[in-house]
């Protein structure tokens, strides 16, 4: 049996509300294998975002071990999650957010600076995972020159251009029309089928939570369904 | 680290908010543009002090008596050798002059007046001011020559006139009282200044027959003072060192022991400058501040999702310290230019004749011209620089403590 990508063990967070101790996730077991299309469903509240960030690597857990691709992150310092999200995690965020001062092939293209690519090598991947979103052409507009489904689009090139083992979207369709969320999904589904890209996303939109391959659906900071 | 990033979205990022950048780069090219200027006005008057201060009869080194300067009469005088010429090695001379210097009382048929009467060789006196007046009447022709050059202020004051006598009053190398009749060859312009009343010239020879003891008939080469210009004035202490093995038993001294008060002023001037730059840009470094955290706060979303995917904060800590400094190194380049075309503008210098009186207090003469110190402008600009980097310290490390989870709870 293969390593999961994502190995959640007992995950409990717990925040502070003006002195106010809120149990945001209860002690959460998921196991996250390679190539699955995991939606984390659920109500406002129920922990699905939370769930997602520790796996990012953007929040910690109070107690509970997260690994994601082997790699255990509790304990681990900012700097050096900072690096495992550079090289192993990819994010698309609900609100793209592109640099708007770059390019669309300039915002693909600078992870793979952050990563230290040389250029030749970085504009070449950057290009060609603009061309795999169709967006080959639009490669030198700025993201105030796209629509929100191609800003989208520029930001999964960005969040795959790394190859990374996994895939993070949070509320990826929040901000879309439901033909330009559609087309994403489609998009989104192509890259898990055709490249084996392991996704987990949060969402509300049942249009997302049908084209996972596995949904997972939280409630009051525990795993309420799971498949 | 990836400079070639950072640049690009430093640089970028300072076109993003055009206004608010322009403004500030407006406001930091002026405040350089105006220190550059003060800078180079406070340089004119420094270097016009040091000037008058060299030309005033001082010179950069000066050899005396080693009592004349607590009692400058001439009896405190020496005989320099005939064939003396000032030797210093590794300096440059540009000229030296042997004096006699006295106090003297003038008198006229109704006044009188006290002055110092000094004699000088002309054909040596390109060091001082003496070359340079402008006169009513004769100059001294020689050394040999037996009249007087009075100041047209203390021609007023005595109400005398050019071809009229005065008589000269004063000690001679014995100790003795001495007086004699000089005809008066010209009066001196020296733009109103204190000089035109202290001044009273005559030949070196001249003088030497006036005040010599009387053993031979030129005084024995007798002088009270040799005056030497430098053509480095850096070098002074290395030619006092030297001169001071050539005349082991005299006072030999530098403009700036010879003339504390105008020292004091030379080292006041210096502070002064830094002061006025500390000033201008120290102000401005609170707008610096204010609009790199703005620009900060404005973008965190977009920091915290740099962070996200894994941005080190030292790159986004550096992001932001480029920002400051890039818009400082252009506010140098527009404020130094700009300076610059101002004190060109004003090279011809500042009429400053209507003040002449109150100026001549502050060693000033009446046109005040600017000079620009490239040193000063390096050191401007470097110290521009530190200013960017420490104004942007606040704003990068705000950036830096920008976490994901802060930036998608905004």
């Amino acid at each position: 049996m293969q390593q999961p990508v994502v190995r959640c063990r007992n995950v409990k967070r717990i925040y502070q509300q003006e002195s106010v101790p809120v149990h945001a996730l209860g002690g959460v077991d998921l196991d996250v294998q390679p190539g699955e299309f995991v939606s984390l469903a659920g109500p406002s509240g129920s922990g699905k975002s939370t769930l997602l960030n520790i796996i990012g690597g953007l929040d910690a857990a109070t107690s509970g071990s997260v690994m994601v691709d082997g790699v255990e992150l509790s304990g681990k310092s900012p700097a050096a999650l900072s690096a495992l999200r550079l090289q192993k995690i990819g994010f698309v965020f609900q609100a793209y957010n592109l640099l708007p001062v770059l390019s669309a092939l300039e915002n693909v293209e600078f992870i793979l600076q952050l990563q230290g690519i040389n250029k030749t090598q970085r504009r070449q991947r950057a290009a060609q995972a603009l061309a795999n979103l169709g967006l080959g052409e639009l490669g030198d507009r700025r993201p105030g020159e796209l629509s929100g489904g191609q800003q989208q689009r520029v930001a999964i090139a960005r969040a795959i251009v790394t190859e990374p083992v996994l895939l993070i979207a949070d509320e990826p369709t929040a901000n879309l029309d439901s033909a330009t969320t559609e087309e994403l999904l489609v998009l989104m589904s192509q890259l898990n089928a055709e490249h084996n890209m392991t996704i987990v996303t949060a969402t509300h939109d049942p249009m997302v939570m049908s084209h996972a391959r596995r949904q997972v659906h939280l409630m009051d900071g525990h795993i309420d369904r799971d498949g | 680290m990836p400079f070639k990033l950072i640049i690009q979205l430093s640089v970028r990022n300072l076109f993003r908010y055009p206004r608010r950048n322009g403004l500030l780069l407006l406001a930091i090219a002026f405040a350089l543009a105006g220190a550059t200027l003060t800078n180079s006005l406070m340089r004119g008057w420094q270097y016009d002090m040091l000037d008058r201060a060299v030309e005033n009869l001082v010179g950069h080194v000066k050899v005396q008596a080693a009592e004349y300067r607590d009692d400058p009469n001439m009896q405190h005088s020496f005989k320099l050798p005939a064939d003396f010429k000032p030797q210093i090695a590794g300096v440059e001379v540009a000229g030296w002059a042997p004096r006699i210097k006295v106090p003297a009382v003038v008198l006229s048929e109704r006044e009188s007046r006290g002055v110092q009467l000094v004699g000088v060789d002309p054909e040596r006196e390109n060091i001082s001011f003496f070359a340079d007046l402008t006169l009513a009447g004769d100059t001294l022709v020689d050394q040999n020559d037996g009249r007087i050059v009075l100041g047209a202020e203390l021609a007023r004051q005595l109400q005398t006139s050019v071809g009229r006598k005065v008589v000269v009053l004063t000690q001679g190398a014995d100790g003795k009282n001495r007086e004699r009749g000089f005809r008066i060859a010209g009066l001196f312009d020296a733009d109103g200044t204190s000089m035109e009343k202290t001044f009273a010239f005559t030949g070196l020879t001249s003088a030497r027959t006036f005040l010599g003891d009387g053993r031979s008939g030129d005084g024995d080469g007798l002088v009270t003072e040799v005056s030497v210009v430098l053509a480095d004035e850096p070098q002074r202490q290395q030619a006092v060192q030297d001169l001071a093995i050539t005349f082991p038993d005299k006072d030999v001294a530098d403009w700036r022991t010879l003339q504390p008060q105008v020292a004091e002023m030379f080292a006041m001037a210096d502070v002064a400058i830094y002061i006025i730059f500390v000033l201008m840009m120290g102000g401005l470094a609170f707008g610096l501040v204010n609009t790199l955290i703005a620009a900060v706060m404005e973008r965190v979303r977009e920091l915290g999702m740099l962070r996200a995917i894994g941005m080190p904060r030292r790159v986004v800590l550096m992001q932001v310290v480029v920002e400051s400094m890039f818009i400082m190194s252009v506010g140098i380049v527009l404020g130094l230019a700009a300076g610059c075309l101002s004190v060109w503008a004003l090279a011809d210098g500042i009429d400053l004749s209507a003040f002449a009186e109150g100026i001549d207090a502050f060693g000033m003469r009446a046109l005040l011209i600017p000079v620009l110190s490239v040193d000063d402008l390096l050191l401007f600009s470097g110290l521009s620089l530190l200013l960017g980097l420490v104004a942007s310290i606040f704003p990068a490390l705000r950036a830096v403590r920008i976490t994901p989870l802060m930036a998608m709870n905004r």
